[in-house]
């Protein structure tokens, strides 16, 4: 049985929001991650863990650029975002007292875990969205080409993912992280 | 309580939806979301400082 598709052949808009997205998802774990390397500011485990969020639903995004949009993908975002806006959401909860001075670095005023909520609650609605205007088509599901543009993106984030397995596996090597990391633990091992 | 792990399932999810293998690429997608959902429990468990 093959899942629901919207369209096997996506029209313009579905495929520049979804690219667009893709885009952006590109943007915040590259930016995760310079800021980690230029700032030498290691992340804690629910820094890492919102970075898991955005990778799944990366994942979501992937699926419908390179399959076509489908519901279940859609459904992939929703439930990516959701976890990982219960982790940054938990986050700030824990930093919202007077007097707190937060966790990290602030960014255009804002700490990254205050962003990430606000951009996995902006990857809810627009999944929301995108499900209210795509248009349903059944049968087979085939793996479109993708544009050179589109594939580009689709590389650089698995590149992304890579560079985050092989930064986290650095931070906190084959175990769990410490709640205030402030060195990698597979480099010192090796010092 | 590996970190990497979740990373790890998720780069895999990703790399199977680039080879258009689907089925797999959700398996792994999957996993990685139950991995964010145990690992965030483990990591969640202080009181917090507020009353809610």
């Amino acid at each position: 049985m093959h899942a629901p598709v919207f369209l096997a052949q996506p029209p313009l808009a579905s495929r520049l929001m979804n690219t667009l997205v893709l885009a952006g998802l590109c943007g915040v774990m590259g930016m995760a991650l310079a800021w980690q390397l230029i700032y030498d500011e290691l992340p804690c485990p629910l820094c890492l863990l919102q970075r898991v969020g955005f990778l799944l639903a990366g994942i979501g995004v992937i699926l419908n650029l390179r399959f076509g949009p489908s519901p279940l993908h859609y459904g992939m975002i929703i439930l990516s975002a959701l976890g990982g806006a219960a982790v940054s959401g938990r986050q700030v909860l824990l930093h919202i007292a007077p007097g707190d001075p937060g966790y990290g670095s602030l960014f255009l005023g804002l700490h990254f875990y205050t962003w990430a909520l606000i951009l996995f609650i902006a990857l809810i609605a627009y999944a929301g969205v995108m499900l209210l205007l795509e248009r349903p088509a059944s049968g087979p599901l085939p793996a479109l080409r993708p544009r050179p543009l589109i594939a580009l993106l689709m590389w650089l984030f698995l590149v992304l993912a890579a560079a985050n397995l092989l930064s986290t596996v650095l931070e906190c090597g084959l175990g769990p992280c410490a709640d205030d990391p402030v060195r990698y633990e597979l480099l010192s091992l090796t010092s | 309580m590996v970190m990497m792990l979740p990373f790890l399932t998720g780069l895999l999810a990703v790399w199977f939806g680039l080879a258009g293998r689907r089925g797999a690429s959700i398996v792994c997608w999957g996993l990685t979301l139950a991995l964010l959902a145990l690992w965030s429990r483990f990591h969640m468990t202080d009181s917090l400082p507020i009353s809610l």
